[in-house]
Formats: structure tokens, sequence, C-alpha cells
């Protein structure tokens, strides 16, 4: 057994020697002692029951240093078309050498969290950790008391911003074993909308933890799409909250694809500020071997006529692990609250796992709230079906294999990073590699 | 082409077929009519390579070889087809995609280049001339959404793009109306050739006014009690299958 009280001061520790954070010096005090009486989650813990964090914490983390990507592993994007404003992260450290950002774009400002401290302290001050973010658990508590940097974009009233912002991470543990933090704050202000596209890597097979906190303040009548991917290395431990404030009128829409890392857990929070939101939320993960992939959305539906809808699907392999919790919470004054959830899990093995839990807590009385949860296995059917007409097993499985989750993909609108996405999942599900550097590196024997 | 012997079966310790013989040969039509549970479902599915059904004597030989050393897939690329009595529907896989992957194999492995995206979709469109099919498919998921008659409509168009030498069609005529009907027998008396077979599995004489067959086999309890020519799928639709019972039992 793992003292899990001597692993936090451990890590908390870690990150105490360090200075230039972001959050202010009062904030910093609040925080210390939010941290000193919050545990590490464990079994006990009933978000965390069915997901153990043990396997990141059997190991002794360095804090990941800053540092520079070769550009070979960021062109690998613009193979498939993708022409984005981009920002890049080394170890959570924005890296402007290998970042290319066009800035004559009117005042939408695209860069780093602490450049935004030093040059637009008024925004920064008045949306830098204004959501419940920081008091989620211990890691975005951690996230929020140490962290340095992230990605910043803010975009004003009044501006549809056709090109995508791409977001890559990189982590880069140099063979050591590190533990990295990135802290992001988007803004999408009234009738603005943009397009956001998040991806994590990393360069070596190091055992890893990158624990990643973002905010997102979506304005009236805004529109944004948000995507996620999760690439990092089969030894990386990943944690991802995102907190997302929704004022009137706004829609977002996000789609996160896992399908590297250790243990992975994202935690996804809608909170519903106004009247007439919409938020769309979809998700794919592809767990094998013996990884551990956690999807927890909580969608709070605190105002009337707001609409929320989660589709999040999965195929687990091996002695793989793969937890979808989906709570939807309606205030007793949200009427005409319409939510629906589903989540449909593929098992290829007896001892693949999957724990799927809807939660749904209402609370008013004229709503519309559906939630669906399956799992199953390949349709053994349609498998003969296709080998008899010739198609050998292994190509009839990818081909229902991608047939399950091609709805999930379909729903990604920028068709560049579809075609992205979907290489790798058709890699992926045909047994290749595609963690880590293989998912920015296109090379057809690995 | 293909000579079944003292062929017997079962499932979950239940012996389904009781020693079937039965030789066909290419350019024949051979009918095998029986009552319901009779075995011929069974009988097809085994030929194709289902594997819940539990084989417990016999052998089977497909153009000389042994047919149960060969996989489904296998079967099928040798040019074995079987039209399903109860198509599956499968969300997500598209016809075309479908078609053009098991072409693809077939091609493969005749030894043959696959063929151009333009070249597979002319292919395509002319074996939906050929056969009648006037469901839209482009774009569409394999059966998902289809009426019945469609479902075995495709059934016939997948027939006519992979060109088998033997197709097993079970109870293809099940559940279509009488115009559904005659386009699905057209679509098989188009591609019969004198160096194709067909097995055509039914219920009723009904197809047989369409598909006329060389030889007519009653099966009944696991055997073939009767074979005969065409007028015995005749004398069935008089009397029914209480006289070939009787028979049988006595």
């Amino acid at each position: 057994m793992i003292d899990t009280d001597i692993k936090k001061n451990e890590i908390v520790n870690l990150f105490s020697k360090n200075t230039d954070y972001l959050i202010s010096d009062n904030e910093a005090i609040e925080l210390k002692k939010f941290i000193e009486k919050t545990k590490l989650p464990d079994s006990k813990t009933e978000e965390w029951k069915n997901t153990s964090i043990e396997t990141l914490l059997r190991h002794k983390y360095k804090i990941g240093n800053k540092s520079v990507v070769p550009d070979e592993y960021i062109n690998t994007f613009s193979f498939y078309g993708l022409d984005t404003d981009r920002i890049v992260f080394v170890n959570g450290f924005f890296s402007p050498e290998n970042s290319t950002v066009n800035q004559n774009k009117g005042k939408i400002i695209i860069g780093s969290v602490k450049e935004a401290k030093k040059n637009n302290f008024k925004i920064f001050e008045e949306y830098f950790n204004k959501t419940n973010l920081y008091k989620n658990n211990f890691f975005s508590a951690i996230n929020t008391s140490f962290s340095q940097d992230g990605a910043f974009i803010f975009v004003p009233d009044n501006i549809v911003f056709e090109k995508p912002v791409h977001i890559v991470n990189f982590i880069n543990g140099n063979e050591n074993k590190v533990i990295v933090q990135s802290r992001n704050l988007i803004i999408v202000g009234k009738n603005s909308q943009i397009k956001i596209i998040s991806t994590y890597h990393s360069i070596s097979s190091d055992f890893t933890l990158n624990n990643v906190g973002t905010e997102i303040i979506a304005k009236e009548d805004s529109n944004l799409e948000f995507y996620i991917f999760e690439g990092e290395g089969n030894e990386a431990s990943h944690i991802n909250n995102t907190f997302v404030h929704q004022y009137k009128g706004s829609r977002l829409k996000t789609n996160t694809a896992t399908l590297c890392g250790s243990l992975v857990r994202n935690e996804l929070y809608i909170d519903f500020k106004d009247e007439y939101c919409e938020a769309d939320l979809q998700g794919i993960y592809l767990p094998d071997k013996e990884q551990h992939i956690d999807n927890f959305v909580n969608i709070i539906h605190s105002k009337p006529h707001c609409t929320s809808k989660q589709l999040y699907k999965g195929i687990i392999d091996n002695k793989a692990k793969a937890v979808f919790t989906g709570k939807v919470f309606v205030a007793p004054d949200a009427q005409k609250t319409n939510a629906s959830q589903s989540n449909n899990n593929l098992l290829l093995t007896d001892n693949a796992k999957v724990y799927s839990r809807p939660q749904l807590e209402i609370y008013a009385d004229d709503v519309s709230c559906a939630h669906g949860s399956t799992t199953g296995q390949l349709d053994r059917e349609a498998l003969f079906y296709l080998k008899s007409r010739g198609i050998p097993e292994k190509r009839a499985k990818t081909m229902l294999m991608t047939a399950f989750v091609e709805d999930v993909l379909n729903k990604i609108e920028i068709k560049p990073y579809r075609d992205y996405v979907n290489y790798l999942v058709n890699k992926r599900l045909k047994g290749q590699k595609v963690e880590g550097l293989c998912s920015v590196k296109i090379c057809p024997n690995c | 082409m293909l000579k079944i012997q003292g062929l017997k079966a079962e499932i979950e310790g239940k012996e389904i077929l009781k020693g079937i013989n039965l030789e066909i040969k290419a350019g024949e039509v051979h009918a095998i009519m029986g009552p319901n549970g009779s075995g011929k479902s069974t009988l097809a599915s085994i030929l194709a390579g289902r594997e819940i059904f539990n084989v417990t004597a016999g052998k089977v030989e497909f153009k000389d070889k042994n047919l149960f050393d060969l996989s489904p897939e296998e079967r099928s690329r040798e040019g074995l087809f079987l039209a399903f009595q109860y198509p599956v529907e499968i969300p997500g896989v598209s016809i075309t995609n479908f078609m053009r992957a098991a072409l693809d194999e077939h091609r493969i492995h005749k030894g043959q280049k696959p063929m151009t995206a333009t070249g597979f979709l002319k292919f395509m469109k002319e074996k939906k001339e050929l056969v009648e099919m006037d469901t839209k498919l482009e774009g569409r998921a394999v059966n998902e959404g289809f009426s019945g008659g469609e479902k075995k409509k495709n059934e016939i168009f997948q027939m006519a793009m992979l060109e088998p030498d033997l197709s097993i069609l079970d109870e293809t005529d099940s559940g279509l109306d009488i115009d559904a009907l005659k386009v699905v027998a057209d679509g098989v008396n188009k591609l019969k050739t004198k160096n194709n077979a067909s097995i055509v599995i039914t219920h009723y004489q009904r197809l047989l006014d369409y598909i006329v067959p060389d030889v007519v086999h009653v099966l009944y309890d696991g055997k073939i009690v009767k074979t005969g020519g065409r007028e015995l799928a005749l004398e069935l639709e008089k009397y029914g299958y209480d006289k070939i019972k009787k028979e049988y039992e006595n």
C-alpha cells in the first residue's frame, strides 16, 4: 500500500520550491489551506471509486523543464491540411519558437496565460480562477496553486474567427519521470465564434503525469467548438479538469478522443449560468492492454430552456478498463430542460471492463431527460455476414469497430482534424501503435 | 461442384442433420424443400461455415476441396455464396465499402489486382442494373432501414457482385410479395450459367414457378427423404408435407 498522505506532501513540496505562479499571493494562502485539508482521491471517494490513482503514485517525479521541440513534430498536422493558428506548449510552458500566431486580427489574443498576466492584466484578473475548478479535487487545486503557464485565448465580442486555433501540448521527460501542469484560459465574447483543438503528445515513453486545468467562459450567444485529442505515451498519466461557464444563448460543442495514456481521467463540468444554452458533448475512448480511461461529465442545468447532449463511445480491449460517469443536475427552476445522455461500450475480451454510470438528479418537473447505456460485444451475426462475403476476420472486426465509433467521429466538424483522428483511430483499431510520437509522426512502419 | 456424404450435425447436443447425401454438378439448380424444423437452414449454415453447429460425421467436398478445411471467408473466395434468410443490418458499414472490401479479397485470392475506385463504381452500377436493384445504395449502411424485400434483393445484388460458383438461397422467398419475388427470381435466372450451380431452399413451391429446378429434394427430420424432378414440388404443393411425413414415418 502506498501512503497517500506522504505522496501528497511529496507532490506539494515538489512545487512549493517554485515561484512565479499564476495565482495571486492572497489566493495562494487560501489554496494552501484547501490543499492541506484535501485528500488524494482513493477507493472511498465516491466519484473516484472505479478509478485508482495508484499507478501514478508509484513514481517519484521531478518537475518538467521548459524546452523546445523539433518542428518536424508539429508539421504533421499540416499533412492533413490543418491550417491553424498554433500555440505550442512543452511541459506546460509556452514555446514561442514552435508557435505560429498571426496576431493582427483585431483584439483577439492567442498566446500564453503568463504573457496575458503581464500584458493584459485587466482581462486576466477578470477571468482567471473565477470558476470552481480550483476546489474540484486535489489535482485541480494543485493545478490552480502551482501552474506557471498555459494557453490563453481571448476573443472579444462580435468576432467570428474562422481559422481553428490549435493548442499543441508536448510532455518531455528526457528520460526522467516528470510531472507537468498547464492552466488554460479561454474566453469567447458575446456573439463570437471560435474553434479550438487541443492535442496532447509525449516525446519519450517515460512515466509522466500531466495535470491539466482549463477554464472556459462562453459569453452571450457565443459559439465554441472545443476538441481534445489525448495521444501521450502509454506510460503517461493524464488528469484533465475542464470547467465551462456558459451564458445566455451560448453554444458549446466538445469532442474528447482518448487513444493513449496509462491512466486518464477527464473531468468536464458545464455550468449553464443563464437560459437557452446548448452543450453538445462527445467522447471516444479506446483503451487496450492495461490502460485505464475515465470520463467524468457533470452538467449543471441551473437555468431553464437549456439543452445538453452527451454521446460517449468506447471500445475496450485486452485487460483495459473504462469508466464513464455522466451527471446531469437539473435545478428546481430549470424548467424546459432538455438533457440526453448516451454511453455505448464494446468489450472485445472477457477481461476488459467498463463501468458506466448515468446519474440524473432532477428537481424540476417540466423537463425532458433521457439516458441510455449499452455494453456489449461485437455482433457475431454481423461478423459472420462480413466473413461470408470473403472478408477476413481481422478486417471484418476492424470494419465493425470503425462503424461503432463512426457517429462520434463524424461529429468533428473540422475536416482535417477529423481525418487526423480517423487515421489514428483506424490505426489503433488495426492494433498498430499510435501513442506518443506516433501521434505526431506519420511513420508507415510503426 | 458439391458433394455431401453422410453429413450429420448437432447443436447443443441435439442432432439436426442425420445423414445427408447430395451431389450437385455445374449447371444444375437443386431445390431443397421441407417443413419447418426439418434442417434446411442448418444445412445452409453449415455449408457457409457458421460455427455454432457441430459437425459429427460425414464429409463435404466443394470443387474437390474439403469444405471443412476452409474458413467462411475462404469458402466465399473459393466461390460459395449464401443468400441469408435474415440478412443482418450493419449500421455504420456502408454497402460500397463492404462490397469493395469483399471484391478486393476475392480478386486478391484469384491473383487479380483490386479494382480502381471508378472501375469498382461502374461494376457496381452494372450489377445493380442487372438484378434490377432500384434501392439507392450510395451512402447507405448494409441493410440498415431496408424493407424485407430490399434486404433480399440486396442479397442477390451481392451474389451478382461476387459471381459465385455455387449459390445457396436460404428461403429467399420468405416475406416477399409477388413483385419482389419476381425481381429476385429474375436476378437468379440472369446469373445462371452452365458453369455455376444453385441450391434453392424453400418452404413453398411458389418460388419454383420462377426458378425452375433440375432436381427437387425433400428434407424431413434431418434427412433427404425423397428426390425427384420438378413434378415433386408440384406434388408437394397439392398434398402438403403430410403425405411425405406419413410415408417416412411408416
